[in-house]
């Protein structure tokens, strides 16, 4: 069996807009195992829901090119038909729990109806067993049968953020994507659907991408984490290291500006806000708001430096650089 | 022993709203703050601490009176504002301000900044053009929206998220209220951006002297922005101290879930389960008999299931509403 589950090679997602063309996700270059679970962080329009879409083929209508390879259990997915792509990979290989997934539940269908669905359009399963089948993962993300049978206003929100997470999995997937799985969700609320999803990746072995722009949540189910800026991937690391020692300093700046509970740290916010896609900015894109910035940031773009172990920065911070 | 003067004073305040009106049956209630008190001195910021759905921004627009209130009553400065007539009302909103949660939503999006600006002031006839102008420039300057110039003819959607919010903000303290309330004003935003408008927002609350009342889920900010913090749970105020003694002695056992609910980052985090109680807030229709919090309380005795716990002081200036103290 394949250690590597994942594997995304230099993926490059551009898209038309009346100023021009804008580059949303650049050279992207990820590997995932199996059994773990990768984090993508970043402020909002840096690429990084573009990506997890990319990865599942779900591009909008003004799509412009989509350059590189994604590899799935060994096999590229690029190049498949459409046809083939959603009959062997999407949402049976790979699926995803949509941020804001729970509002566009629908409301005249019984949630375990909504559940089922893939079973009997995609797989041909008849409704009895694609319902009984539907039920059981519904009783794994701690949905009663009771519940099952109810409409999607019956139930709270943390229910039916279970439900989707149950959409996700009815199709057995290897690969879950979790784009932003909490957001809208209370504190407590929210610690139990991360509960959840640390049971579950034991239970079923699943590998998660996990998107988010919260530093803490972070850590709650990461094991490798990505940071996005811009569209690249400018820092790769272990969590340990993540959190102990960044390389990039818009990892070690972003770092700065989360507010913790049980730590007195003097809070510092990112100057600026991210740089615009369609002209980004000369060197490294990050050299304006960064407070670590040195001349050749201005000129050169920085390529990715190894920093240590399965830990890569695209920055100069302790690099000589002549 | 304070020489501070209190500003707000809040008895035993109720919003409920009536969801069904029918001849034969009674009317149904959706009891969103059921019994409130509370007193806020000049100057002094609190935090109120909930779950959504807890009656956190029922409670804050209601002490603004964009809610009328069920029972109980409201002071602002010694007088009573509970049944004010719309002159007096209106002479009640030049004291107060709003920020809202979402500055996409609360700026009206065919005006430009300055016209946004100038609204509260024409409202209330105040000044010549000319010293609008001045009072709108030094309004931007204050919530640091430089060049002014650039941004006075610019309308919301050229703005990003902050400055948008930073413009409400403007918007709320060009009348110099002595009260302000914020709700949620950071939730929308980057986690980049946050701390950058809360630090705007304590600073003028120091320059201007205003009372400001910080609503949030989110107990993380709370601890570099205000001094107290009130915790609501289901329409009531479950604990209330100080932010340190809140975050170091936590008391009630919905506010110890609420803390061991928040991560801290920590790669150490993902290899253990939170111990968090399962469920989630009741629905305000039917409320839990005695205390609200049981069904899902890992220390219920049988007292909380029939009986509401009163609010004791336990310590000084730490006040809970539980049966366990």
């Amino acid at each position: 069996m394949n250690d590597i589950i994942l594997k995304i090679k230099d993926l490059t997602i551009s898209y038309k807009t009346r100023k021009g063309s804008l580059v949303a996700v650049k050279d992207v270059n990820l590997e995932l195992k199996r059994g773990e679970t990768l984090a993508i962080v970043g402020e909002s329009g840096c690429g990084k829901s573009s990506l997890a879409k990319g990865i599942l083929r779900l591009f909008p209508r003004n799509i412009e090119k989509v350059i590189g390879e994604i590899y799935i259990d060994g096999k590229e997915i690029l190049s498949l038909d459409q046809e083939t792509f959603r009959k062997e990979v999407r949402w049976s290989k790979i699926s995803m729990v949509f941020q804001g997934a729970i509002n566009s539940l629908n409301p005249v269908l019984k949630v375990v109806h909504q559940v089922a669905e893939p079973l009997i359009i995609h797989m041909g399963m008849d409704k009895i067993s694609a319902y009984k089948r539907a039920k059981e993962i519904l009783s794994l993300v701690g949905i009663s049968e009771n519940f099952a049978e109810r409409y999607p206003f019956e139930l709270s929100g943390g229910m039916k953020q279970r439900v989707v997470i149950a959409m996700a999995l009815i199709t057995n997937p290897q690969i879950v994507i979790l784009d932003e799985p909490t957001s809208a969700l209370d504190i407590i609320t929210q610690a139990n659907i991360m509960n959840l999803l640390k049971i579950l990746k034991k239970e079923l072995n699943l590998s998660y991408i996990f998107i988010t722009h919260d530093i803490a949540t972070t850590s709650e189910l990461a094991d490798k984490v990505a940071v996005m800026y811009a569209g690249e991937i400018v820092e790769i690391s272990p969590s340990e290291e993540f959190y102990s020692t960044p390389a990039h300093g818009y990892t070690m700046m972003l770092l700065n500006s989360v507010p913790t509970l049980r730590t007195d740290k003097k809070l510092k916010s990112i100057p600026g806000t991210p740089p615009s896609l369609i002209n980004p900015p000369k060197g490294c894109k990050f050299h304006p708001r960064c407070q670590y910035v040195m001349d050749i940031c201005k000129e050169k773009e920085p390529p990715l430096f190894n920093k240590g172990k399965e830990h890569l920065a695209k920055c100069y911070i302790g690099e000589n650089h002549g | 022993m304070d020489k501070n003067e209190t500003l707000l004073k809040i008895d035993n305040l109720k919003v409920w709203f009536e969801i069904r009106k029918s001849i034969i049956s009674p009317p149904i209630y959706v009891k969103a703050v059921d019994g409130i008190n509370f007193e806020l001195k000049e100057g002094e910021s609190i935090s109120l601490v909930g779950e959504s759905g807890s009656g956190k921004t029922t409670l804050g627009k209601t002490i603004l009176r964009l809610y009328e209130p069920t029972s109980g009553k409201i002071y602002f400065d010694g007088k009573d504002i509970t049944n004010i007539d719309e002159k007096e009302l209106k002479w009640y909103r030049r004291q107060t301000g709003l920020v809202q949660q979402d500055p996409f939503g609360a700026l009206p999006s065919h005006f430009t900044i300055y016209r946004i600006l100038e609204e509260p002031l024409l409202i209330n006839k105040i000044g010549t053009p000319q010293e609008r102008k001045e009072m709108i420039f030094k309004a931007l300057e204050e919530v640091k929206l430089t060049p002014i110039e650039d941004f006075v003819s610019k309308y919301p959607h050229m703005l990003s998220g902050g400055q948008m919010q930073r413009v409400v903000i403007a918007r709320a303290l060009i009348m110099r209220p002595k009260l302000v309330v914020a709700d949620e004003p950071v939730s929308m935003l980057d986690a980049s951006v946050r701390i950058e408008i809360l630090d705007l927002l304590k600073e003028l609350q120091d320059k201007f002297h205003m009372s400001l009342i910080y609503i949030t889920h989110d107990l993380a900010t709370v601890r570099m922005f205000s001094k107290y913090i009130f915790i609501m749970y289901a329409g009531n105020l479950v604990e209330r101290s100080t932010t340190q003694e809140i975050l170091k002695y936590p008391l009630h056992p919905y506010t110890k879930a609420l803390l061991s609910a928040i991560p801290d980052p920590d790669p150490e985090n993902r290899k253990k389960l939170r111990d968090v109680p399962p469920g989630e807030p009741p629905n305000l229709v039917n409320p839990p008999e005695g205390c609200r919090f049981h069904p899902r309380c890992p220390n219920v005795m049988d007292i909380c299931r029939k009986e509401v716990p009163p609010e004791k002081e336990v310590k000084e200036n730490h006040w809970v509403k539980c049966w366990l103290y």
